[in-house]
């Protein structure tokens, strides 16, 4: 079984009014393999894995993940972000072979 | 909640408190009990996190408080631990939580993550998952803009190398 890559995800509060502190959920497929795993065959298995994560909102960095294999496969984070204006949110995973996976959404105001 | 998930659920609790017990003994025996008087964020730290802490943050020692981790006392799978870090430390222009580090002493990766933050986020928290080799502790440690470190550790029982 080959183990799904990509299909990066960010998933925002249904309501987002001006200037509120939001929660921003992101998620990827991708297997994270430490490198210290073995096939069947005993062979070693190669580390692969998301090392690095930007986030920009309306073109400007607000956030940087630097990771390690030590974050569990298909990773998972979320943190805070404040809504101070209606601009895209873009989220880029970086792996230890240079594949990237971008994803945007709109931050829009509900109210 | 069906009957059989209580019933494994304790026995898994049950399985890592025995190991928890193992291991005090264990301690006690070889009289390694920590003094009373120890400064209470340096405690029990092993030296080769002592070590990482040192190059990323040179004598800079973390300091306890401030600082909210919240882990399972009890990890079923150690492939997926949930961690949750959040701080009450200011997030303004002025002064703000520049990153969030995350430490776990018995993992092949010591330093596990980093989390760098800025004023726009509004408040300074991380959500996420991650992998244990074993029974360990895990490390939440908070830098500040003025360069002020705030830690809070807690220890996580796996139970799947112990149990299964």
């Amino acid at each position: 079984m080959t183990p799904a890559i990509g299909d990066p995800r960010i998933l925002l509060p249904g309501t987002i009014t001006r200037g509120a502190v939001i929660h921003v959920r992101a998620l990827i497929s991708h297997p994270m393999l430490t490198g210290l795993s073995r096939d069947a065959q005993g062979r070693a298995i190669p580390a692969h894995f998301i090392d690095s994560v930007t986030v920009e909102y309306g073109g400007e960095q607000v956030a940087r993940f630097e990771w390690t294999s030590g974050i569990s496969r298909d990773p998972y984070v979320a943190f805070p972000l404040r809504a101070t204006r209606e601009a895209p949110l873009s989220i880029t995973w970086k792996d230890n072979t240079g594949s990237t996976f971008r994803q945007t959404v709109d931050v829009r105001f509900t109210a | 909640m069906r009957p059989d998930d209580l019933s494994r659920r304790s026995f898994v609790r049950a399985c890592a408190l025995a190991l928890a017990g193992i291991a005090a003994g264990v301690r006690s025996l070889r009289g390694e009990r920590a003094p009373a008087t120890a400064a209470a964020a340096g405690d029990d730290i092993p030296e080769a996190v002592r070590k990482v802490l040192r190059a990323r943050f040179g004598d800079r020692p973390p300091r306890e408080g401030h600082v909210q981790l919240d882990v399972p006392e009890v990890a079923p799978d150690s492939r997926e631990v949930p961690v949750f870090i959040e701080t009450d430390l200011p997030m303004e222009p002025a002064r703000w939580v520049k990153a969030i580090h995350l430490v776990v002493d018995h993992n092949p990766d010591i330093y596990l993550a980093g989390f760098t933050l800025s004023p726009a986020l509004g408040a300074a928290s991380i959500d996420t998952r991650i992998k244990m080799r074993r029974s360990s502790q895990v490390r939440a440690i908070v830098e500040t803009s003025t360069g002020e470190l705030w830690m809070a550790s807690k220890l996580v029982y796996t139970t799947l190398n112990g149990c299964v």
